[in-house]
């Protein structure tokens, strides 16, 4: 058994999204270190404000100003904040419930130790110093002494110079991708500059490259088989499009190659011959350079074309 | 208001389930090559071959895997050209079933396979869940699902309907009773004994409708009613310590109409257990129900599958005459989010 392969793979997005007059209310409130709640159906105060009522699913839009001090109402002892949260030394999450509010807000507790935290505690937010429109424009709460005051909520306009209308989110996850056995050995023998596909023991096709199963069968491919090096292009497509990041000049072609031997055609670029004179059925070998694990494109080989027959099932 | 209860227009059952071992870390297999064992068992328990599936459902997530559409590499395993009907969710196994028992409530299908894997390995599975929070408000803070469900927990703790005690046994009896240990704290009050192990998995149903489902086994667990529903999406606006979702779900599906001997409950954490007994009504005076015998999610917690595991789990209690009435439940997000309930029944 060949070693597994993995590899880091970071999948990275700045998400861009649009806000709508509640949700924009809110973050340009926060902006301006003013909290809005809105009212729903029920007469309660939903903070954060919410679009459409919780229970009937009405469209909401009687914004109201709540308090920047409140109540938890449950927690949870973080001991080891990790990327991303609101602190970077241990902390508490909250629920807090704002005054004015009958409904509460998520969000991180500064406190020394688990011991100064509990639930019906008295904290107040802690405005982060550049505020953008964005939830973490409360950095925190911090614990607040006085005990909760009757609030008076009073009705607002949600309306505020220069509102902010988007927020730009970036989320980041890394993994260790691990493309399995059948693709491990592939990719092992392509180090070798050997391309090795695998044959269904059902209908004795082989996959190039093998992906664990034949997908006509349902059943595990299990005879590794070597393939090319030499193969036929069955079709193809000019690109004209130059790609961010991929030093290579346009027009250039990608073709569905079969290489010998193989019941699946494969993928890769065409060089060493114009654009224009790539053909269904042109015979072609890959190249290979210094340090690559694949072939860097595929070349005409210099054999005749073959026989369109030769290659019709598997375009 | 609530309209009156009916049971579905056509028999349904399931009629074979199969699981994967459940490992931490599955980096030698892909997971077309974890699924297909498990396929190919639930195939080999009723005979069927996979041309004679009418409807193929599957339950998995791209930000396990990291890729889109990572779920049409699975498919290969399933044999899917030329092509098959086929459909897949976003979301846990649990929720694939229900739409294959849509299909076959329909008549377009007599039988059907349902799958779902996950693999959890490849990233962090606490960061990657909180992707699945509301955008704009909660996913900025970058709340794990081990922080949510520890505000549950503490609501639960502060309002006396649990203690670290109870939560303490019920990691203890899901683990067979051998590792009563409840660790070390790792979002408090939640211990390590308290959270599911992470680990991948797969797990695969078949469904058959009437006679069908009669030949191609003895004793076919009828799904006799199957609901779910799903509560207000932020969780300041929730009670924490109900479920209600799960208890409208539950009436929906039958669950009350006749008390049930078994109960595959997919409970993460040891304190959601605690809100789920009380929204079923398992601990009545008297009451017998077995709770979670296979260990429930806190002995295996394949993310995608484990809910799907709860409903086979169930089912093959009935196979194998363990259980005559069982209830199944399955959940989705954070802090019992979204909640579907089956009730599955044996002939007696």
């Amino acid at each position: 058994m060949s070693e597994v392969l993995t590899a880091p793979l970071v999948v990275e997005f700045p998400f861009t999204r649009s806000l709508g007059p509640v949700q924009g209310a809110f973050l340009t409130g926060l902006r301006e270190r003013t909290v809005l709640g809105i009212r729903a159906r029920d007469g309660r105060v939903v903070v954060p404000p919410v679009e459409y009522d919780p229970v009937t699913a009405d469209e909401l839009r009687d914004l109201v100003e709540v308090a920047p001090t409140g109540t938890v109402t449950t927690w949870a002892w973080n001991p080891s904040p990790r990327r991303g949260q609101p602190l970077t030394t241990p902390f508490a999450w909250v629920l807090v419930r704002l005054d004015g509010a009958d409904t509460a807000l998520l969000h991180a507790l500064a406190a020394p130790a688990p011991e100064a935290v509990r639930t019906g505690m008295r904290v107040r937010i802690r405005w982060a110093v550049a505020r953008t429109g964005a939830i973490t424009d409360i950095a925190c709460f911090e614990p607040a002494d006085g005990a909760a005051a009757e609030y008076q909520v009073t009705s607002h306009s949600g309306e505020f110079a220069d509102p902010v209308t988007g927020i730009t989110a970036p989320a980041r996850l890394d993994y260790a991708y691990a493309p399995g056995g059948a693709q491990s050995r592939y990719i092992q023998a392509l180090a070798e500059r050997k391309t090795v596909g695998e044959r269904c023991p059902a209908c004795r096709k082989v996959y190039v490259p093998p992906r664990g199963a034949c997908p006509t069968c349902g059943v595990a491919t299990d005879e590794q088989v070597e393939v090319g090096p030499r193969g036929t292009v069955t079709t193809f497509c000019i690109v004209n499009i130059k790609a961010r990041n991929l030093d290579i000049e346009v027009p250039y072609v990608y073709a569905h190659i079969a290489l010998d031997g193989a019941d699946l055609a494969l993928h890769a670029r065409i060089g060493g011959i114009p654009y224009d004179q790539v053909r269904m059925g042109l015979r072609v070998e890959p190249v290979w350079t210094e340090g690559a694990r694949f072939p860097d494109h595929y070349r005409p080989a210099g054999e005749p074309d073959a026989d369109y027959d030769s290659y019709k099932e598997l375009i | 208001m609530s309209e009156p209860v009916r049971g579905p227009v056509r028999e349904v059952a399931v009629v074979a389930f199969g699981q994967s071992e459940h490992v931490p870390d599955s980096a030698e297999t892909s997971e077309v090559e974890m699924l297909m064992p498990v396929l190919h068992d639930v195939l080999a328990q009723t005979g069927l071959k996979a041309r004679d599936i009418d409807f193929t459902c599957s339950g998995s997530s791209d930000y396990l895997a990291g890729r889109a559409f990572s779920f049409t590499m699975a498919l290969d395993g399933v044999g899917a050209w030329p092509p098959i009907a086929e459909s897949h969710v976003e979301m846990d196994g649990a929720w694939a079933l229900y739409e294959a028992w849509v299909k076959i409530l329909t008549g377009e299908a007599d039988t059907a396979l349902v799958y779902a894997y996950g693999k959890s390995s490849p990233g962090d599975l606490r960061e990657v869940l909180t992707r699945q929070l509301d955008p704009y408000y909660v996913a900025p803070l970058w709340p794990d699902s081990v922080a949510l469900a520890a505000l549950q927990a503490q609501a639960l703790i502060d309002t006396g309907i649990t203690d670290a005690r109870e939560l303490a046994g019920i990691g203890a009896r899901s683990r067979g009773g051998t590792d009563a240990d409840p660790g070390r704290q790792l979002v408090g009050p939640l211990r390590t004994g308290d959270c599911p192990p992470v680990v991948d998995g797969a797990a695969a149903v078949i469904l058959a409708a009437g006679d069908t489902a009669r030949r191609l086994v003895d004793r076919p667990a009828w799904i006799r009613g199957i609901d779910h529903r799903i509560e207000a999406h932020s969780l300041g606006v929730r009670d924490l310590t109900d479920s209600p979702s799960t208890r409208l779900a539950a009436e929906r599906a039958g669950a009350f109409e006749a008390p049930v001997d078994t109960a595959e409950l997919h409970a993460p954490f040891t304190s959601q257990e605690v809100v789920l007994r009380r929204a079923l009504r398992l601990d009545a005076a008297g009451g017998t129900v077995r709770v979670n015998p296979s260990g429930g999610a806190l002995a295996a917690n394949p993310v995608m599958a484990a809910g799907l595991i709860r409903l086979g789990e169930a089912a093959a209690a009935i196979h194998r005459g363990a259980s005559d009435r069982a209830l199944a439940h399955a959940t989705s997000g954070p802090c019992l989010q979204q909640n579907l309930v089956a009730v599955l029944e044996g002939e007696r």
